[in-house]
């Protein structure tokens, strides 16, 4: 009976450890003081001068965009390239796949200071076109691991079956692969959406001077002052991320957890 | 029909090549030059191990990152045991609730660090209510920061990877052992640890290596005090536009984390 107690408490106080800034940060968001101090007034004032601010929503689109745009490039090339594996030699269909999780164990700030390196090799500017190729090498790795989870539970006979009952190529992959893959075409998108959207370190080096997102222009508010509209604007992307979360979570289920168990 | 399947990956590996492979090499080219001309030189490599600075820097980042993934793993393991043993239905909310950081902004989590720990904030406010201390921890830009804030953003994966080790053990082992006679103390060390280890060693993988390439925390939390390789580099490249400089210090960098993964991978092979 204590022992059940003891775990109880131990299991509380690690997820308490977790989530104590981070509602902290919610709560300071409402609380009337710029130094994000005590004690609490409730006011909306942060929120409201967020409506004002033109910078940060211009951030934000950005970041939405960027995110869309790496969002669907991912799950185009995730699904193209995880149908396509199959067909390969299991050696060949090995380095392939260890090339395409390669940017999952290199740290970010590698890869995004080597493209930055590239731009600079043959002599462009930086530009948004490079953002996004760096957007997509890094969330690739994830949209893959989320639709080959899925491809492994489609059973190869239904494939077989459709050709032999006479479909062509095409349409056994309209009507037997793709409807199969879809739920985790749509969990892939918003996984790299997600990890687009959040991203820090690879916008930094790359974003051309005089266009920011969210991310960006939280960590320059950390470096030149920062006021409890960044409260504000974290507490909203921590509920984009949370409509994200549950949406790739009900579509996958327990699978969730073997993408996890990659890396970062 | 074969063959048109194969060339459905290209578009894929293509990507990767130019925007990931590509790039490396061609950062390894830049950390062979010097600032002011072309030609080879190994001035960048030399600059780096004649320098205490930089050696200092690179322990210090080793010695970091070990410590958050011990921290991690001390905290992890109980916690992944407690909920693949006991907790039943309750199970899958921890689950949940341990996901959910991992989709949280990477900045705004060392954000909510930096106002929890700021001189005179909740933190502060919560040790002096208790009587703990008087005045402030003063906690904020030091290393402790630093790696409490890595262990935040790291610990949930560990818990994950050992619970699903965990989870898969069969519960019939674990009365077997006691049916023979064992203790609970020999069960837990002859049966239940060497089978969760291979959970433990990828959560090892996935808290140390990622670890080693941190720059936004130790920037963030550590202020002067949280330098490390990956606030050099930005440095090297954002303050000082020593790009082949920087270019030297991130492949070795990329070095210490392959060699750490080799190293870790090989560990893990013993318990295969």
């Amino acid at each position: 009976m204590i022992k059940n107690a003891f775990m109880k408490i131990y299991v509380l106080v690690t997820i308490l450890f977790l989530y104590t800034p981070i509602v902290v940060l919610m709560v300071m968001g409402f609380n009337e003081s710029r130094y994000n101090s005590l004690p609490f007034h409730f006011s909306l004032r942060w929120y409201e001068d967020l409506s004002q601010n033109t910078t940060l929503q211009s951030a934000a689109e950005n970041s939405f965009y960027l995110a869309i745009v790496t969002g669907i490039i991912c799950v185009i090339l995730a699904t193209l390239f995880i149908l396509g594996m199959k067909s390969l030699s299991r050696k060949t269909e090995g380095l392939c796949k260890s090339i395409m999780m390669m940017p999952m164990s290199i740290p970010w700030l590698i890869m995004g200071l080597s493209i930055l390196l590239m731009i600079r090799f043959i002599d462009m500017d930086k530009n948004l076109f490079f953002v996004a190729a760096g957007h997509v090498v890094i969330s690739l790795p994830y949209a893959m691991l989320v639709l080959q989870a899925r491809l492994q539970s489609v059973d190869p006979a239904l494939e077989e079956m459709s050709s032999s009952l006479g479909a062509d190529a095409f349409t056994t992959f309209r009507k037997i692969t793709l409807p199969a893959l879809a739920p985790a075409m749509v969990a892939g998108g918003f996984l790299s959406f997600m990890i687009s959207f959040d991203n820090f370190a690879i916008s930094y080096f790359l974003m051309p001077s005089g266009i920011s997102t969210l991310p960006i222009e939280i960590q320059s508010s950390i470096k030149f002052g920062f006021t409890p509209e960044i409260n504000a604007i974290s507490t909203i992307i921590i509920g984009i991320s949370l409509i994200c979360l549950a949406v790739v979570g009900l579509i996958m289920g327990g699978s969730l957890k073997s993408v996890l168990g990659g890396n970062k | 029909m074969k063959k048109s399947k194969k060339i459905m990956t290209l578009p894929g590996m293509a990507v990767l090549f130019i925007f990931a492979i590509l790039p490396l090499f061609i950062m390894l080219a830049y950390s062979f030059q010097s600032d002011n001309g072309t030609g080879f030189t190994m001035e960048n490599y030399m600059r780096f191990f004649t320098k205490t600075f930089y050696l200092t820097l690179t322990w210090r980042t080793i010695i970091n990152s070990f410590l958050v993934t011990v921290i991690s793993l001390v905290i992890a393991y109980p916690l992944a045991y407690i909920m693949a043993k006991h907790l039943k239905g309750l199970k899958n909310i921890v689950m949940v609730l341990l996901i959910i950081p991992f989709f949280t902004n990477q900045l705004v989590r060392v954000y909510s660090w930096l106002i929890f720990l700021q001189d005179g904030g909740v933190f502060d406010r919560i040790m002096n209510a208790l009587g703990l201390i008087n005045g402030t921890m003063g906690l904020l830009y030091t290393r402790t920061a630093v790696i409490i804030g890595l262990i935040h953003a790291f610990f949930p994966y560990m818990v994950i990877t050992i619970y699903m080790a965990l989870e898969r053990l069969d519960n019939s082992l674990l009365e077997a052992s006691s049916c023979l006679g064992a203790s609970r103390l020999t069960t837990f060390t002859r049966v239940i640890l060497p089978m969760s280890m291979p959970g433990v060693i990828t959560g090892i993988m996935i808290v140390f290596v990622p670890c080693l390439g941190t720059f936004v925390e130790p920037r963030i939390l550590g202020g002067v005090n949280g330098t490390v390789i990956g606030t050099v580099i930005e440095d090297q490249f954002f303050e000082i536009y020593g790009w082949n400089f920087g270019a030297a210090i991130a492949f070795l960098l990329l070095a210490m984390v392959l060699v750490s993964m080799a190293a870790i991978n090989r560990l893990g092979r013993r318990y295969e």
